[in-house]
């Protein structure tokens, strides 16, 4: 009797096998005809929002993470995966941010270009924890490597559709335009801060590039890496709180995608403001439609305004 | 190597389990064709007793002599057949699987069971009565007819010596005469018979001797100059009824 | 129905479909014995003690050395555990529950070491069955048929003890070695299933299985065919309910979970038509 389940089973194995052993879907020709718009998947909001202005119609982006969801660890849903296998181009944030990327690359079958979109940008170690080796992923929120990372997403449009190629190069220039007015603005803004009050704590250090940029000095960060999921000691966290009172930082900022609470404790115990809920700031990512962070541009002015307010700054 | 030579052969014999004895002093004979009734109140070491005819249990003193052999040796031609009612009644074999596990040591490890088991196993059945409910679930059986088909599964394996704990508890009485039919016919083909039993009636029709083990042996002998009151007042501990001229005891 | 096979033209849930089947039927098969000898709480305990092997696993060799991590901790846990069985003074149920917590905190300790923690621990909880590859499908393959020929091969003592202990005893069966080997084919189940569905899921694949084809039969060989088919047949219907709410609804489930709901609902099913069986025969009709 036994005897019969393990055929049974062989056959159904070796008829799924034969399906999986198939040729794999996705990575099509280098070149696109002109009529059709290039399908390409983006990972995150941030780089999604640039392929859209660079790409306009000539695209059909695909985003994997939604808005408010954090990219550090994401399991991808079958959806994605097959997003990925029809693929014409897949363009990722980079450094190491999509560390489930590779992996799901591969499953889904997609054999083109991983385009890396922080290509060619200086990337920032930052200090304390060793967090990934590869350095801090959130470059863009220096609109200088926002630029950068245009350039390149226009670039691989280019690359991959031709005779387009006048027009992502057009709107990637007219982006850039709109971009370096977002830095001189934050340039403005920022000056308005008292000199002294030029001091920065978030949920996790995500601001390195921004802080660089601007002249401000990152105090610390409640999650002390560049990953969102480290678990705290209690003596990182009081450490913090000494230097929150030590520097005379006036308050302490929460994000979008992660919960308040660990940021409102700090916050409370160093008898400072906390930034949170309507105003948390946008450091992974971007908010949902309607939300004041719904396009880079929108989210890195909410963090500018909400940051210079709560310091004692005028926008 | 003839049948004179006994079955079993208690010399001086005392059980421990670790550094605790449990029974002192055992000392009898069982020869083939012969039954034995291994009477005494609970926790007096009876089953105790009959794992060590298994080899199960520590020999710390005498010895244990059965089929001329040591207990661990001899355990192909022993059988042993437990209280049905310690067994799962819900688990799915039937009657007839049941006693085929009597033939799996024969068999030998990674073969199966061929035409000869099964014939024999069926024969087994049949000689408790029971070859109609082969296929029936062994759970759907009443206790005593689950008591007949333990033993046929010792049947099955064609013993010398057969060890029975408690096999007449809570058995009706079809039951009870089929086990009693069964057990007088391997007596008469040679095998020697061991049964734990409360049943003094039982023990008076069935059994040649009785052992009566308190912790110690209290006696061995043949049954009418065993069950006695007085040895049996010493055996329960001042605990016997003499009523009628049959005796009870608790 | 093509409900159901449309989801597995794409390769990747072609690939996550044969691991599916493949731990179906070995996890129905072995859940059989699990459910006869009452071990889902021992079954527990592998899973959780398993955990640990598959972080230093992870730790030394990445995503390829979680086999073999899971391997050796599963080796010595079930040793473990059939020692502390025979010779432990406290309770069975104490003595595993340490065990299981323990052997899981040194896990959870091990991965919070690292930056990508809640990501590593939530993959090797629940599985990431959707990027499995040909590597993992024939790693599991191999172990699944280890664990399915030693159930075969010593089939006939295993339900023999399971059945009557006392008695196997007295036939001279080595029954701490017969337990040994299978609470090593309970763990070797748990490493082939740890890459797609996970140590927390594998539990189901364990339990549910043997104990539904319970429901529908009396008889052992006919359970154990029932077993392997719900098995299978859950992890086909959980995946393609996966990709189903995930491509046309936008509703992210999680494939492993799926599979385990899908199981569950099989065995509520299995439930009903029980009843019925049982019914029909109290009120005098014969069933075969």
């Amino acid at each position: 009797m036994r005897r019969r389940a393990p055929y049974a089973a062989a056959l159904l194995l070796a008829g799924a096998l034969a399906a999986g052993c198939g040729s794999a879907v996705g990575g099509t020709d280098a070149t696109d005809e002109s009529g059709d718009a290039v399908r390409v998947v983006a990972t995150t909001p941030v780089v999604a929002d640039f392929v859209r202005n660079v790409g306009g119609d000539r695209v059909t982006v695909t985003q994997i993470l939604k808005p408010g969801v954090d990219p550090h660890d994401y399991e991808p849903s079958p959806v994605d995966v097959k997003a990925l296998a029809d693929a014409d181009l897949v363009i990722e944030s980079g450094v190491g941010l999509e560390a489930w990327l590779d992996d799901t690359v591969q499953a889904a079958g997609y054999s083109g270009e991983v385009v890396d979109s922080s290509k060619g940008i200086n990337v920032r170690q930052g200090e304390g924890e060793e967090a990934e080796a590869g350095g801090d992923p959130h470059v863009w929120h220096d609109p200088r490597n926002a630029k950068g990372m245009v350039a390149g997403i226009a670039a691989a449009l280019g690359g991959q559709d031709p005779a387009d190629k006048a027009t992502y190069d057009r709107n990637a220039m007219a982006y850039s335009a709109k971009l370096d007015a977002l830095d001189a603005a934050n340039q403005a803004k920022i000056h308005s801060i008292p000199p002294g009050q030029r001091k920065l704590v978030t949920n996790h250090d995500a601001f390195g590039y921004y802080c660089d940029r601007y002249g401000i000095t990152f105090v610390g960060s409640v999650i002390p890496s560049f990953d969102s999921s480290a678990e705290l000691s209690g003596r990182e966290l009081s450490d913090l709180v000494a230097r929150i009172r030590s520097t005379g930082v006036k308050a302490v900022f929460s994000e979008a995608s992660l919960p308040a609470k660990t940021a409102e404790t700090v916050a409370q115990q160093a008898g400072v403001e906390v930034v949170s809920g309507e105003d948390a700031l946008f450091a992974d990512g971007l908010g949902p439609e309607g939300s004041p962070g719904a396009t880079y541009l929108q989210a890195e002015q909410h963090n500018t305004d909400t940051i210079v307010r709560a310091l004692g700054g005028r926008v | 190597m003839d049948g004179s030579e006994p079955a079993l052969r208690f010399d001086h014999a005392s059980l421990a389990y670790g550094r605790v004895r449990v029974v002192e002093e055992v000392d009898g004979v069982v020869r083939p064709g012969e039954s034995v009734a291994l009477i005494g109140p609970n926790g007096a070491g009876k089953s105790t007793l009959l794992r060590a005819v298994l080899g199960l249990v520590a020999v710390v003193g005498g010895r244990i002599e059965v089929l001329g052999r040591t207990p661990a040796r001899a355990r192909r031609d022993v059988a042993y057949i437990p209280q049905a009612d310690t067994l799962d009644a819900e688990f799915p074999v039937t009657a007839g699987q049941v006693v085929l596990m009597g033939r799996y040591r024969e068999v030998g490890w990674l073969r199966r069971p061929g035409a000869r088991d099964r014939g024999i196993a069926a024969e087994a059945l049949d000689a408790v009565g029971l070859a109609d409910r082969a296929g029936d679930r062994f759970g759907t059986l009443s206790g005593g007819q689950r008591q007949r088909v333990l033993l046929a599964r010792a049947i099955a394996q064609r013993p010398r010596l057969l060890l029975l704990d408690e096999p007449f508890n809570g058995v009706d009485a079809v039951s009870q005469d089929a086990l009693l039919a069964a057990l007088a016919k391997l007596r008469a083909d040679g095998a020697a018979v061991v049964v734990s039993t409360h049943d003094l009636a039982l023990a008076h029709l069935a059994c040649d001797e009785v052992c009566l083990l308190n912790r110690h042996q209290v006696a061995f002998g043949p049954t009418e100059d065993i069950l006695t009151p007085e040895l049996l007042r010493a055996a329960y501990g001042g605990q016997a009824l003499i009523t009628d001229g049959a005796v009870v005891a608790h | 129905m093509s409900l159901l096979v449309e989801p597995f033209a794409s390769p990747f849930m072609a690939r996550a479909l044969a691991v599916a089947l493949l731990l179906g039927v070995v996890g129905g098969v072995v859940s059989v014995f699990v459910v006869l000898r009452r071990l889902a709480f021992v079954s527990d305990t592998l899973t959780h003690t398993v955990f640990p092997g598959v972080v230093v696993g992870f730790l030394v060799a990445g995503t390829n050395g979680i086999v073999w991590g899971a391997l050796a901790f599963a080796v010595l846990s079930v040793v473990l555990l059939t020692v502390l069985s025979t010779h432990a003074r406290i309770t069975e149920d104490a003595s595993l529950a340490i065990l299981l917590t323990g052997f899981f905190s040194v896990g959870v300790i091990l991965v919070s070491r690292r930056p990508s923690y809640t990501a590593d621990l939530t993959a090797f909880l629940f599985g990431r069955i959707l990027t499995v590859d040909m590597r993992q499908i024939v790693v599991t393959a191999i172990l699944g048929a280890v664990a399915l020929l030693t159930l075969a091969a010593l089939r006939k003592e295993l339900v023999f003890r399971a059945f009557d202990p006392a008695g196997a005893a007295a036939r001279g069966y080595p029954v701490v070695a017969l337990d040994l080997a299978l609470n090593l084919v309970v763990a070797l189940v748990v490493v082939a299933a740890v890459r797609a569905v996970g140590t927390v899921l594998v539990i189901a694949l364990l339990v549910v299985p043997g104990a539904a084809a319970r429901l529908l039969s009396d008889r052992l060989a006919a359970i154990v065919v029932l077993a392997a088919a719900i098995g299978a047949l859950g992890g086909w219907l959980g995946l393609a309910a996966s990709y189903q709410a995930s491509i046309e609804h936008g509703l992210r489930l999680a494939s492993g979970a799926t599979v385990v709901l899908a199981l569950v609902a099989l065995y509520g099913v299995a439930a009903a038509v029980g009843t019925v069986r049982s019914s029909a025969r109290r009120r005098g009709r014969v069933t075969p």
